[in-house]
Order: structure tokens, then C-alpha cells, then sequence
């Protein structure tokens, strides 16, 4: 009894800390950033703050900014998603093929993750430039200069091509550790039934990368969400609003406008919305089996 | 049992770190230089210690200690400031919450409406005409809301309409004096002039763009108030009527023009005044010492702003910067006031012109230092600004306002849209930040 209880003081001692810091810098923002979310909090004047109910989220859902920055996001999460996710497996699979300098590759589509968004994005700013890199390129194949993030068509697909370019090395690793944990004895047994490639990879590959690609998928799509560096560095939301992201409106708001209540109820908003989604997505890229464990374990 | 107090301790020495934070007026001795005797004033200033600007705001509070010695003692702090403005601001505005202000703090110019009706800032203890008359008409201005003066600044800034004088006289044009700046159409004259030789160069008859953020409001609001429009009305509480003026839509129609007619390109091409091949740029007053140190070749020179053809001599020219004031929470507001004049003043701006190349504040400053006599283009920057210089709008939902007029530029020009909608829509948009000081009123 006694070693039970001295167990959990120093379990206490340990985890101590750590509580206190989520409390004071992770808990205690979310409520009051709940709290917030139903007042007319205002940064400069805060003695002046009432409870105003649901009128910030009525104003919100009539505000063509927010959305705007909302189906931005959207759009936005629609695009990066696929490629980011398909890409990182197509990357993975050619470098686990590859023979030769496999740590190069490795390193080479890793390094742009390293490197802060703020500074990839200063640098694709110029390759995207009028008279950029990638207009010169186009140019000697006969394409006309293109505007990129200088037009409003075009700014928020370019800016997902970058970021996709930027993240893309992370989820690789990922996928590459997935690769190798597969078992070999499987595709050795497939090679004796005479599979062919494609096969092989869709009935040994992808299933056994399935759970890591959920966690990838999600994973993807919460960041992607959280989209603000880019535009803020590269378009400052702009052309027209092309750009403006939810993070972006939430920053104006609280930060430039000074409307705290008005930016919390935008992150609340924000914050359930990606829950939702999360959850979704979880349930229905679940495993037909797990679904069928599910309902055994509820019957007994 | 060890263990527990170790847990103790530990727990015990996060909170005290936690709450170290929090500021508290030191006692005299506590800091060296603070005597017995001497009142204490806290001072924050937006800027990093280690940059030109941070050590001048350093020597300036060190000569104010040294004047003031067994009087004042003034104990500077630095809060860097971010691009995007955060930073110096969060903790302005953390500091509103907990009460922690000081006595004299910096504000940047348009924000000072927002501070002073919000009550961060209060007015400064009243100067005499004296005092008052060393500074840059702009500067007063600046500082001033509702009839009161509330902040001082060290340094003014100023944009200038730049040209390549090779292209200029390739073309075949005179440049006219300051009184007499050439009208929206005598500009689009000279625009049609010089296409055919910038076109020669691969390059545009203007470098102008519309960027996100303030330099928008900053280069182009004086196309506005030129023109005989206006973005806000005197007591910065009404848009209605004023944004959406038929002047500001013939203003956004200018601009339109400028596009169509291919005197500017629609995306930004970068350098292209620097590398030659633009006739004109708008730009900061620093634009003079880049062109000098890094691209000697181009010959520069400053044009006076353009002005809408009924210009009748009114200050129209791009100003403003960050300025000091005294914190509505500081209990020595004459010990503020004196502070805030001696980090406005002469010796302060003199020596930011000489450390960061920021334009100083008074006009002692400005004869003082030689080059805005020999050198035609700062001489023409300093003309523009103590006759022509004009505060950005004077209204507590300045960043709104800011918001609005550039996308409102971009929105028409660029993009194609009607200038008079979009302005119905900025004007919904700065009403509804407008709403909560209704209320007060």
C-alpha cells in the first residue's frame, strides 16, 4: 500500500510540471478563448467587455471575408491534400526502389521541411516572380509568362504547389519506414504466384500502409487548415482575397483589429469544424474489419 | 518524503518563474544610475537594442538621465516589433489588460486615434508655443486627436514620386517646381511620353503596385485627399458619404486608367525602377540612400506629387511614424511629458538621421544636418514634407481603414471591379469596427 502510494506522488512529481504548463499555456487559453468567443472582448479596452451571446457567430456566418477565407481553406485542403498525400507515397515508393544514393534522395526531399515556412516562402516569392525562374523555364518551352500569385486565379494554386513541395519530404519518411516494415516473405510469395506489380501493390502495399495513411491523410488536412506563412509572406491574402485563409482572418482580427471576442468566436468555429472533419475521416477510412470487430464487441 | 519536497520545490519554483515576470517599479539603488531622490519613468520603445535605431533611443535616454540627473531617472525598455506588427503590440495590449503600462511608450502615428480613444495614451501636460513650434507642422498634426496633443514623434518620413532623369530627358520633359506639380492629366501626358522610350528598355512608365499592408494607404491616400476627396471625415467617426465620394471614384478611375493605358504593369515585376527601366516609382524616403549605395547608375532625382486638376496648394504628401506618448496609467505626467519632449527633439532626431537615416522631426534638426541642403533629392523630401505633408486618417478603426483602401485599389484596378460598390462594401466594413465607439459616445 504504502509503495502504491509514494508511487503515485513521484508519478505526481513527474507529470506535475508538465500539467501546470498545459493548464496555464494550453487549457486554460481554450476556455478562455470559449469564453471569449460569446463577448465583444476588444484588446484596447477591455474594461469595456460584455457578454453579447451568439451575435459574434451570427456575425461571422454574414461576413463575406470569413467566407471567403472559409472556402479558401477549403479549396486549399482540397488541393494540397491529394498531392501532398499521393506524392509523398510516389516519392516513397521510387526511393525505396532506387539502388544508389537512396540517402541523397532521402536528404534532399527532406530538406525543404527543415527549413522555416517563412524563408521557402521568401524564396518561391522569386521563383514565382514575373521575371522568376519558373517564367524563364516556361518561356524556353514556349509558354507565355505566367502571373502565379500575382492573379487571383491562379495565386491560391500556386501557393499549395509549394507548400505541398515544402511538406512533402516529411510525410515521405513516413511512408518510406512504413515500406520497410512490410514483411518481404509477403511479396516473396506474391512473386511465386506470379503478381504483378500492380498487384502486388494494391493487395500488399496499400493495405499494409493503410493505418499510416490515415494518420497521414489527417495529419495533412489539420495543417493544411492551419495555412497562414504563405499568404501572409507571399500575398498578404491578396490578389482580391484570393489567398485569405481562416488563420489569416482570425490574425487580422484579433491581432490587427484588435477584436479579440469577434477572432475567438472565428477560432472556435474553425476549431470544431476541423474536429468534425477529423473525425469523418477517421470513421470512414476505418477498416472494414475493425468495423466488424466493433460490432462483435458491442453484441457480447 | 524526498521526494515529495523535491516535488514541492519544483512545483514551487515554476510558479515563481511563471510569475517573475510581472513588472514592479524598482526602488532607487536597484538599478545603477536610479538615485535617492530621482522619480522614475519607464519607457518602452518598439525596436531591437541591437539595431541603429534601438542604440539611438539608448543614447537618448541616457543624455535625458544625464540632464535630468537627481530630477528624473528614465529606465528604457526594448519590445521588438514584427513585420506584421505583432510583438510590440501583444504586449501593448497584454499590458492594458494587466495594468502594467509605462509612463511613456511609443505608438505609431495612425494608431494614435485608437490609443488615445481607447485610453491607453492621455494628452500631454500642455506645451508652450515654443516648444511646439521646433516641431514639423506634420509631426503636431500627427500627435494631435480631437484637439488635443497627445504624442510626439523623433522621426517624420515622407514618400517621394522618383525619376530616372536619363529616361526623362530622353523624352523630352521638364520636371516643375514643388508649387506647381503636375495634375492627374498633365501626368498621363507625360506617362504617354516616356512609354516609348521605357518600352525601348523592356520595362513600364511607372513602377507602381498595390502591396498588402500600409504602404498602400501610406503612397496612394494623397491621390485621394489631391484630388479633393477624403478617406475619413474630421472627427474620424464617419466614412458614409466621404469614402464613396464621387472624387475618390474618379481617383480609383485614375488609377484604372494608368493600367489600361500600360503605363504600369499589372503584376509586380521586382527592381524595375532600380534596374532602369521604369520612368517613375512611388516609394520611402529611404529609396534615395538605396538608389545611391546600391544602384549608382540610375540618376535619380524627386518629382513633386501628382495633385488632381483642382489642387489648390492644400497638404496632400505621404507622412508619419512612430511617435511618444505619455501612458493614460503614469502617475508623473509632467516627468512624461518631459521625457517624451526630449526623445522627440532635436539632439534625438539628429542623431537618428545620423545613425538609421530616418528623417528627423524639427525643423533645428533638418538645418542642422547638411545634406538636406546640398543634396537636391532629400532637399526636395524635406520641402515636400514641411510644406505639402499631410497625416494618414485620424479615426480609431485606422487598421480597418488601411484594410479597406487597399483592397479597394486592388480590388478595382486590378482586378477589374466597380469602384463604387467596392466602396459601399469598405464603407460596411469600416461601419461595423465603427459601432463600438458609436456606443461610447
Amino acid at each position: 500500500m504504502m509503495k502504491k502510494k509514494s508511487d503515485s506522488i513521484l508519478g505526481m512529481a513527474f507529470f506535475g510540471p508538465a500539467l501546470v504548463l498545459l493548464t496555464i499555456f494550453l487549457f486554460l487559453p481554450m476556455i478562455l478563448t470559449l469564453i471569449f468567443s460569446f463577448t465583444d472582448f476588444f484588446a484596447l479596452n477591455p474594461d469595456l467587455t460584455h457578454f453579447v451571446g451568439l451575435d459574434n457567430f451570427l456575425q461571422i456566418f454574414k461576413d463575406d471575408e470569413f467566407r471567403k477565407a472559409f472556402a479558401n481553406t477549403v479549396c486549399f485542403v482540397l488541393i494540397i491534400v491529394p498531392l501532398q498525400g499521393l506524392g509523398s507515397l510516389g516519392l516513397a515508393l521510387l526511393i525505396n526502389r532506387v539502388a544508389h544514393c537512396k540517402k541523397y534522395f532521402k536528404v534532399a526531399f527532406f530538406l525543404p521541411v527543415v527549413m522555416s515556412l517563412a524563408v521557402v516562402s521568401t524564396l518561391w516569392v522569386q521563383i514565382y516572380s514575373p521575371e522568376g525562374i519558373l517564367n524563364s523555364i516556361l518561356g524556353h518551352l514556349g509558354i507565355s509568362a505566367q502571373p502565379f500569385i500575382n492573379s487571383a486565379s491562379q495565386a491560391l494554386p500556386s501557393i499549395a504547389v509549394m507548400s505541398a513541395w515544402q511538406g512533402v519530404g516529411y510525410q515521405m519518411i513516413i511512408f518510406l519506414g512504413g515500406l520497410q516494415a512490410i514483411n518481404p516473405a509477403l511479396y516473396e510469395a506474391a512473386d511465386m504466384d506470379h503478381a504483378t506489380p500492380w498487384q502486388k501493390f494494391k493487395d500488399i502495399t496499400l493495405p499494409e500502409l493503410k493505418p499510416l495513411c490515415i494518420f497521414v491523410f489527417i495529419t495533412i488536412t489539420i495543417g493544411a487548415f492551419r495555412m497562414l506563412v504563405q499568404p501572409m509572406v507571399m500575398t498578404g491574402g491578396g490578389p482580391s482575397h484570393s489567398t485569405y485563409t481562416m488563420v489569416y482572418d482570425i490574425y487580422e482580427t484579433g491581432t490587427v483589429n484588435w477584436e479579440i471576442g469577434l477572432a475567438s468566436t472565428m477560432a472556435i468555429v474553425f476549431a470544431v469544424f476541423v474536429m468534425i472533419l477529423t473525425v469523418i475521416q477517421t470513421i470512414a477510412t476505418r477498416d472494414k474489419e475493425e468495423k466488424h470487430a466493433d460490432k462483435k464487441t458491442k453484441k457480447k | 518524503m524526498r521526494k515529495l519536497l523535491t516535488a514541492i520545490g519544483a512545483g514551487l519554483l515554476l510558479v515563481s518563474t511563471l510569475t517573475g515576470c510581472q513588472g514592479k517599479k524598482p526602488q532607487p539603488g536597484e538599478i545603477d544610475g536610479y538615485d535617492q531622490g530621482e522619480q522614475y519613468l519607464s519607457i518602452w520603445v518598439h525596436s531591437i537594442e541591437d539595431t541603429e535605431e534601438g542604440r539611438c533611443y539608448r543614447r537618448s535616454v541616457e543624455a535625458f538621465n544625464k540632464k535630468y540627473n537627481g530630477t528624473y531617472y528614465a529606465d528604457i525598455e526594448f519590445i521588438p516589433r514584427n513585420d506584421s506588427g505583432g510583438g510590440y503590440s501583444d504586449k501593448i495590449n497584454a499590458s492594458v489588460m494587466s495594468g502594467d503600462l509605462p509612463d511613456v511608450l511609443t505608438v505609431d502615428g495612425p494608431n494614435i486615434a485608437a490609443y488615445a480613444s481607447n485610453g491607453i495614451i492621455q494628452p500631454l501636460k500642455e506645451l508652450t508655443e515654443e516648444e511646439k513650434s521646433i516641431y514639423l507642422e506634420s509631426i503636431l498634426e500627427q500627435g494631435t486627436y480631437q484637439g488635443k496633443l497627445y504624442a510626439l514623434g523623433a522621426m517624420e518620413s515622407s514618400v517621394g514620386l522618383y525619376y530616372n532623369k536619363e529616361i526623362l530627358k530622353e523624352a523630352g520633359i521638364e520636371v516643375p517646381k514643388a508649387e506647381q506639380p503636375w495634375t492627374h492629366s498633365e501626368f498621363l501626358e507625360v506617362l504617354e511620353k516616356v512609354k516609348p522610350v521605357v518600352e525601348k528598355r523592356n520595362g513600364y512608365a511607372l513602377d507602381l503596385t498595390f502591396p498588402a499592408g500600409e504602404s498602400t494607404i501610406y503612397y496612394y491616400a494623397p491621390f485621394f485627399w489631391a484630388n479633393g476627396g477624403n478617406l475619413v471625415d474630421e472627427s474620424g467617426m464617419q466614412v458614409d458619404h466621404i469614402l464613396n465620394s464621387p472624387e475618390n471614384v474618379d481617383t480609383i478611375r485614375y488609377f484604372k486608367t494608368i493600367l489600361e493605358q500600360g503605363y504600369m504593369s499589372k503584376v509586380p515585376v521586382e527592381h524595375l525602377f532600380e534596374s532602369g527601366r521604369a520612368a517613375f516609382k512611388f516609394d520611402g524616403a529611404w529609396e534615395v540612400n538605396t538608389i545611391y549605395n546600391s544602384y549608382p547608375d540610375i540618376e535619380l532625382g524627386v518629382a513633386p506629387y501628382i495633385v488632381g486638376d483642382s489642387w489648390d496648394g492644400e497638404r496632400y504628401t505621404p507622412t508619419g511614424s512612430w511617435a511618444y506618448a505619455a501612458s493614460a496609467k503614469t502617475e508623473n505626467l509632467e516627468g512624461a511629458t518631459e521625457l517624451v519632449k526630449w526623445m522627440s527633439g532635436v539632439e534625438s532626431g539628429t542623431m537618428l538621421w545620423e545613425e538609421a537615416k530616418c528623417f528627423p522631426s524639427t525643423y533645428q534638426a533638418f538645418e542642422s544636418i547638411d545634406i538636406f541642403k546640398t543634396d537636391e533629392n532629400y532637399r526636395a523630401l524635406y520641402e515636400q514634407l514641411s510644406s505639402y505633408g499631410h497625416p494618414r486618417p485620424k479615426t480609431p478603426v485606422y487598421p480597418q481603414v488601411s484594410i479597406s483602401f487597399q483592397q479597394v485599389l486592388e480590388n478595382c484596378v486590378l482586378t477589374g471591379r466597380e469602384p463604387q460598390a467596392e466602396l459601399e462594401k469598405a464603407i460596411e466594413r469600416i461601419n461595423a469596427k465603427l459601432k463600438r465607439y458609436r456606443v461610447n459616445e
